[in-house]
């Protein structure tokens, strides 16, 4: 039986740090000791200033948290890949996560160049899609700009012959969304979904639309969209009986934290601010 | 808007087309037509190998600037190697109108509106690109939808079905290269 609930305030475990010349930050997860605990930004390479001011966010969680690593839902460089691209809309914004040794593991969004999983930092391994396993869970970046029968193929050995307790695909398009400029990728729903119910996976997670939406579970599998890392598409919400929350009007970054058979998320506004939490247990 | 009002002729051209074919067998992969266009897609790729064996291997690499350099050398190696190519070189006629035929099969009505909807849903981009040509970095790469891809003829790793506009490209991604164009698949 599947339960998904709200952090309870007694539950909560509040940790506040004053950083050299920051604010305090209140990180809620519980903070488990040997609990997995990463990041996650879509949307985010714009190189503007935004960006820069998420990314610091992440740096003053980041300093609680300890996270280990950040998943990147695509687009992550907009306008080009160039070494100067890079360096504004990745490599300096992230600085201090970099050089605090976090990882970063990309998927490729519509505004990415293929030839950016030769990128070192960014963990592909030299292709579109891969896996790779942390703790009890196993993360399966998938190139939804082209889902060919040869990523089918992969993708239905991979998770078959998966034994993680959690499986965690992460990839662009979303496959629900009630953004307004996009909507779901349907076509792409039809034919990977089928293998998500099929082989336990129990989160989703997508960019694309430039805003942040929980949806409410399909058959056992929740779904988020965090496309709102650097971009920003100002309420462009719509209204839905599928939104179990939206945020629309800033941007923001998650964070996870996987422990045993209980997986916390944050999601937290480019100015701090917990916009929503909850958390998800393993069916 | 314009951009919105061309795709929805585009997916109406693609859904009309599709009632026609109901029926009609998927891609062969036997048919002299395809084995045609599997060879001068296998040539292709040979003589990348050839072109990529002259330059510094690409691996993965911190340096953004040796992937770039290698994706520049890597095309204009292959537009040296290839000469005169043009447009219809590997889409020859017949393969040009059997996957004219595979796209509107593609678009029966059974999986017409959600291919409709993931097309829609992708970012389209209005581009004109020819035989040879880069594709622009500063421009999206439209998703092809999954079902698109099914009933294609299967292409060799790194390269890829992709729309512009109304034409569907033959890409080299990794030398971010234009191999052919069907002109107006989508119209």
């Amino acid at each position: 039986m599947s339960r998904f609930h709200l952090v309870s305030p007694r539950r909560a475990i509040l940790f506040s740090l004053i950083l050299a010349g920051a604010a305090a930050v209140a990180a809620d997860l519980p903070l488990k000791p040997d609990s997995v605990r990463f990041a996650v930004i879509g949307d985010n390479g714009t190189g503007d200033r935004p960006q820069y001011e998420v990314a610091e966010e992440m740096e003053k969680f980041h300093a609680t948290v300890k996270f280990d690593f950040v998943v990147m839902l695509g687009d992550n460089i907009y306008g080009g890949a160039s070494a100067a691209d890079m360096k504004r809309k990745f490599e300096d914004p992230y600085k201090a996560l970099l050089d605090g040794g976090v990882k970063f593991y990309a998927s490729l969004g519509n505004h990415d160049n293929p030839n950016e999983r030769f990128y070192k930092p960014f963990n592909m391994g030299e292709k579109r899609y891969y896996s790779f396993k942390r703790g009890n869970a196993e993360f399966f970046a998938l190139d939804s700009n082209y889902m060919d029968p040869m990523q089918m193929d992969w993708l239905t050995n991979a998770l078959k012959g998966s034994t993680a307790a959690w499986k965690i695909c992460f990839f662009h398009h979303p496959l629900y969304s009630d953004g307004k400029f996009h909507g779901p990728d349907t076509d792409l729903r039809t034919r990977i979904e089928p293998l998500f119910e099929a082989n336990g996976v129990r989160l989703v997670l997508a960019g694309h639309e430039h805003l942040y939406e929980r949806l409410k579970p399909h058959n056992g599998i929740y779904y988020f969209v965090l496309g709102n890392s650097g971009e920003l598409r100002p309420h462009n919400l719509r209204a839905s009986a599928d939104m179990a929350k939206g945020f629309d009007t800033d941007r923001g970054f998650m964070m996870m934290e996987i422990a045993g058979d209980q997986l916390f998320f944050q999601t937290i506004s480019r100015g701090g601010e917990t916009v929503d939490s909850g958390e998800i247990d393993r069916q | 808007m314009k951009a919105m009002a061309r795709d929805g002729m585009l997916l109406a051209a693609l859904a009309g087309a599709g009632y026609a074919v109901a029926g009609n067998p998927p891609v062969n992969a036997d048919s002299a037509i395809i084995q045609d266009f599997e060879k001068r897609l296998a040539d292709y790729v040979q003589l990348r190998k050839s072109a990529e064996a002259a330059l510094p291997p690409l691996k993965a690499t911190a340096s953004p600037a040796k992937i770039t350099h290698h994706q520049n050398e890597l095309a204009r190696a292959m537009r040296r190697a290839r000469g005169n190519a043009k447009q219809g070189d590997i889409f020859t006629p017949p393969a040009e109108m059997e996957i004219r035929r595979l796209l509107r099969i593609a678009m029966q009505p059974a999986d017409a509106p959600k291919v409709r909807q993931s097309l829609r849903a992708a970012e389209p981009v209005q581009l004109h690109l020819k035989v040879g040509d880069e594709y622009p970095g500063h421009v999206p790469l439209q998703s092809t939808p999954p079902t698109l891809l099914e009933n294609l003829p299967k292409l060799p790793p790194e390269i890829e079905y992709r729309i512009t506009g109304r034409d569907l490209v033959l890409l080299d991604t990794k030398a971010n290269l234009i191999l052919d164009i069907i002109s107006g698949a989508f119209s």
